[in-house]
């Protein structure tokens, strides 16, 4: 098994902090130090747009709005405190918004056809992270200003703030949501996860994930329909996985309902399942655990790109015990060193494959994105 | 900077600190071109995928033309006495001396590691860990001063460089909090999109050789 390079974008002039797919076209867009959005085909790994304009410093953060129909919509998050919403129509994209964007004339239009629609002021400083939500009608942003905003989306670019949640003591690094719950998890400089979901009227923190002993840069949740589970990966150079345990049973009607007692409830029991295999000598800035293979992959400040996958523990050659469940191991199955040669690595983003007509694949690639400007794309060969 | 944080500091006398600087090397930057390489911050670095080509791109080659004696710099000839020639004449923001001066920056407090290649990973980090003794224990600029050689060293040091600039254990009342700010990479590649931050750092800055 080996981690492949087998191409790269365009070179861009200053440091990639990330990478985003699209939800449902070839394309991937990414945040970058010069203050641009640029978006590349990945059926031919070339450069499609160049969105500029909108923000007056570092773009450090950017995400497709999923179930945007006719559209592509596109959250950035910046240096200079505010977060902005971008527009493009999609032309005849109806039949599963495949259409290939062929001529260099029409990529020339689709240039033009990015509108920047909306920014979203409030924060008091740096953006660092933005997410929608996996229905698209919410969008969480956070800051070094320690808190962590959720803004719903009420149609015709209006934007409304519904909560701004003040539970981290530090700077906030990074926002996720569950993939199918509305399930919001932040991560930050004050060394914890915290976890965020909706009590009546309000978003309260549910669950605060302690064990990291420096700051945690990323998060990225599990996509599994029977368990909830997270990755994390930190300063401390360690990635860890999180797991909800699942709710006790209470005993029916002993107590009438009572605001105490809703509270509870929504409470998450949240615990460190496992500590990933040690690999890497400097900060871990990026995690991502894949939704279609199960994978996580990391990388960070070492240069290096490593792969892991939870494995059946067989001691002796027995069958795992069926029973137990969690007879499982997390093992190391690819290590890329100097992936951006002598550089940094900001991201690692799974994404999947398409071939040169615009079809998606069964296969997957990695984004890497690099101090150096580059974004290489590696595929997973077994 | 009204309030003269530490008004009565202790002062080295310049010709008694450690030193390579002669008028025959001829990579020092002029402080025009250091100020110039700030108000772009953060530095363009070469792209070239070719890490050997990048390694030996610093900013010593960029933009001067009376460098061309890098290209015969080998990974390992960048010591401790080169690190200290870097950043012991940045100024003190608030004396008119250097870190050096005020014995802020000391040679034995730099340590330089290089990594040799291997076949699994032919381009290796070297590693540059700076620790500064701020002149009273409860400096306020402390981390300004951090920055500045920070700011210094990625400026000046090959890209395979791994900084990390760090107050000396036991010289400040809050190490760790200045420590954990001066190493995240994030807050320091945001407060070079500070103007005024950067203005300050830019005047420190000037007076390197």
């Amino acid at each position: 098994m080996a981690l492949k390079l087998v191409g790269s974008f365009p070179v861009q002039p200053d440091r990639v902090w990330c990478a985003a797919p699209h939800p449902h076209l070839p394309l991937v867009a990414t945040a970058s130090t010069d203050r641009a959005v640029r978006i590349y085909s990945l059926r031919d790994f070339s450069l499609v747009s160049t969105i500029e304009g909108g923000h007056k410093r570092s773009i450090r953060s950017i995400s497709w709005k999923p179930n945007a129909k006719g559209e592509s919509v596109l959250a950035t998050g910046s240096f200079d405190s505010s977060t902005g919403i971008w527009h493009r129509e999609e032309h005849g994209t109806s039949a599963g918004g495949e259409q290939p964007l062929d001529s260099n004339s029409e990529e020339r239009e689709e240039e033009e056809e990015w509108r920047f629609a909306v920014v979203l002021d409030g924060h008091d400083s740096e953006v660092k992270s933005v997410a929608w939500s996996a229905g698209g009608s919410f969008l969480a942003t956070c800051s070094r200003d320690k808190t962590v905003w959720i803004w719903e989306d009420m149609g015709n670019e209006n934007y409304e703030t519904i909560a701004v949640l003040q539970d981290h003591s530090q700077d906030v690094k990074m926002v996720a949501w569950h993939p199918e719950e509305e399930l919001l998890a932040s991560s930050s400089y004050d060394d914890t996860v915290r976890l965020y979901k909706e009590d009546t009227d309000d978003w309260v923190c549910c669950a605060v994930l302690t064990g990291h002993t420096s700051t945690v840069w990323s998060i990225s949740f599990e996509n599994n329909g029977h368990q909830s589970r997270l990755v994390s990966a930190s300063d401390d150079q360690t990635a860890r996985v999180w797991c909800r345990k699942p709710k006790v049973e209470e005993e029916p009607s002993t107590q009438p309902p009572s605001i105490i007692k809703g509270t509870a409830d929504e409470t998450e029991n949240w615990e460190e399942q496992s500590c990933l295999p040690k690999a890497h000598t400097r900060t871990i800035y990026s995690v991502d655990w894949s939704k279609r293979t199960g994978l996580i992959a990391t990388a960070g400040g070492d240069g290096q790109i490593v792969v892991y996958k939870e494995v059946d523990i067989t001691e002796d050659g027995e069958p795992p015990n069926s029973d137990s469940g969690p007879n499982k191991e997390w093992k190391i199955i690819a290590q890329v060193p100097a992936a951006h040669g002598v550089y940094e690595i900001n991201s690692v983003t799974w994404c999947p494959k398409w071939d040169k007509q615009g079809t998606k694949t069964d296969g997957e690639l990695l984004l890497s994105t690099g101090d150096d400007g580059i974004v290489n794309i590696f595929e997973f060969s077994l | 900077m009204s309030d003269i944080i530490n008004a009565n500091p202790t002062i080295l006398n310049p010709s008694d600190l450690p030193t390579r600087h002669s008028e025959s090397r001829k990579k020092q930057s002029t402080s025009a071109h250091i100020a110039d390489k700030i108000s772009r911050l953060p530095p363009s670095k070469s792209l070239s995928y070719d890490p050997f080509s990048s390694a030996e791109d610093s900013a010593y080659s960029s933009g001067s033309a009376s460098d061309q004696d890098d290209d015969d710099e080998t990974a390992d000839d960048i010591d401790e006495q080169e690190i200290y020639d870097l950043i012991s004449t940045i100024s003190d923001p608030e004396h008119p001396l250097s870190l050096g001066e005020l014995a802020v920056i000391n040679l034995p407090h730099i340590h330089v590691t290089h990594t040799p290649p291997t076949p699994q990973n032919l381009h290796p980090m070297s590693h540059v860990l700076v620790e500064i003794t701020p002149t009273i224990n409860h400096c306020s600029l402390a981390t300004v001063i951090g920055l500045g050689v920070r700011v210094r060293l990625e400026q000046a040091l090959p890209p395979r460089f791994r900084i990390d600039v760090r107050i000396r254990e036991g010289t400040h009342q809050s190490t760790d909090q200045v420590n954990k700010q001066l190493n995240d990479k994030e807050r320091v590649a945001a407060a070079c999109e500070n103007e005024t931050l950067m203005g300050v750092l830019s005047n420190m800055l000037a007076t390197c050789k």
